[in-house]
């Protein structure tokens, strides 16, 4: 009986210590506020790909704690939101929607290149730092590719409480309503999403991006002559518009 | 009972460290503030390095609110959320220049002035350890227990307050406060600590001198 206490004991043990060493954080549906802008007259398809449905990043800090963030479908809710702000009409396509089935002037393609994030032991720091590296792909209704653009965004949060768990689910918080301020100011200027209104892009000989919207982004080999990585801080750049 | 406050009173100096403060403020043009106006407080971006931590921020926040002299105080992030995407950390303006073009986006003006606001008060700075030393040990046994030593340490809060007043456009003013606490851990047998707390200090300095800044 004492041998099967002690068993016990030592398994619980066993267990505590192991759950202790790994942290786990699980994204609730994030909402950003409705923008004060005016929308793009632009009737957008905006495919949501499958990685956005039950994303997961697990980073091992300094060969002892395990982090585990499991962004889940956050970022399907965050760009559907998001597109919903911004542009006059806006259809959700899933992962398995073929885009010549509806009616639009542009497809929107949002994916995550890169997820990073670091804590408190590692940068020496009070704070959880994320960073979310998004592509956003835009093709014409017809599937040419219109452009590819890179968004980094960054958020931090200083450590609350003994775990951080908070502190890192509010980091990623953060950085994704800073990817949605950046996509909200630049993202007219940088794709020209506006002049698809028009029509679709002229055929160019000596454009070798030009891809099937149906084409996964994964397996293009040439990226358009418009692919773009932005990072601005600090104000709104008026001259510059 | 007067004895008992005496002592209580005592206890409460000897049971705290030693803090020097230096509050300033550096006007560059005359401020007021009306019935219905009110301030927003905010930490200066982190994207440009700025550490302020959230809980001074609220600090500032109360204390405005606070008092006979208390003026209006809209929370930030109702603030942030409700001029989306303007004050973000990548988006807000790095300075005055950048108000009036701000004003003119859609809706900014008007959202502004329906919350009233009429000064922004930019936050900036830390609370840091500077230096630490001694050493304290502590044993326990089963006729019991007890620590020997003395340890110290001393932390540095140093925060800036830049003020934008949004009826004209323009920076109103800085205020600092520069507050080094040092915190002592005596111990033989049972440890004594007596702790310093600037940031606690530095908040309600800022936040006094700020209040006198803008009631003028």
């Amino acid at each position: 009986m004492i041998v099967k206490y002690c068993f016990a004991s030592v398994t619980s043990l066993a267990i505590f210590m192991l759950v202790g060493c790994s942290s786990t954080v699980t994204m609730e549906m994030p909402t950003i506020p409705e923008p004060r802008i005016e929308k793009i007259p632009v009737n957008v398809a905006v495919r949501i790909p499958a990685q956005f449905q039950d994303f997961v990043h697990s980073e091992e800090v300094l060969g002892k704690d395990t982090w585990t963030i499991h962004l889940g479908s956050s970022n399907a809710a965050f760009f559907t939101q998001l597109f919903g702000f911004m542009f006059e009409n806006v259809t959700i396509l899933g992962p398995d929607d073929d885009a010549r089935d509806y009616q639009f002037d542009a497809l929107v393609e949002p994916s995550i290149e890169g997820f990073e994030f670091s804590v408190p032991s590692q940068s020496q720091t009070n704070a959880f730092a994320v960073w979310i590296r998004y592509r956003i792909a835009v093709f014409d209704s017809i599937g040419n590719s219109a452009s590819s653009w890179t968004v980094s965004a960054y958020g931090k949060s200083q450590k609350e409480g003994l775990g951080g768990s908070d502190s890192l689910r509010r980091a990623a918080i953060l950085a994704m309503r800073d990817a949605a301020a950046l996509i909200i100011m630049q993202m007219d200027k940088v794709t020209d999403i506006r002049k698809l209104a028009d029509g679709p892009l002229e055929p160019a000989d000596d454009e070798p991006g030009a891809v099937n919207a149906d084409a996964s982004p994964g397996v293009e080999n040439n990226e358009p002559d418009s692919v773009i990585g932005v990072f601005a801080i600090g104000g709104i750049d008026d001259a510059a518009e | 009972m007067q004895l008992n406050n005496a002592l209580l009173g005592i206890l409460t100096i000897c049971l705290t460290g030693c803090v020097t403060s230096r509050i300033e403020d550096n006007r560059a043009q005359g401020t007021g503030i009306e019935d219905g106006e009110s301030v927003v407080v905010m930490a200066k971006s982190y994207h440009q390095g700025n550490e302020t931590e959230a809980d001074y921020i609220a600090c500032v926040e109360r204390a405005l609110g606070k008092g006979s002299d208390a003026v209006r105080v809209i929370p930030n992030q109702e603030f942030v959320d409700n001029l989306f995407p303007w004050f973000e950390p990548r988006t807000a303006p790095a300075d005055t220049k950048g108000l009036p073009g701000l004003m003119g986006r859609p809706g900014v003006e008007a959202a502004v002035r329906e919350m009233g606001v009429r000064y922004i008060v930019w936050l900036d700075g830390d609370t840091e350890r500077v230096a630490e030393g001694g050493s304290l040990s502590c044993a326990a046994g089963p006729g019991g227990g007890g620590c020997f030593g003395f340890a110290w340490w001393q932390n540095d809060s140093d925060y800036e307050a830049t003020v934008w007043d949004l009826d004209v456009h323009e920076h109103a003013g800085t205020i600092s406060a520069d507050v080094t606490g040092t915190s002592f851990l005596p111990a033989i047998v049972v440890p004594i600590p007596l702790i310093a707390r600037p940031q606690a200090k530095a908040c309600k300095g800022l936040a006094t001198q700020l209040r006198a800044f803008i009631v003028q």
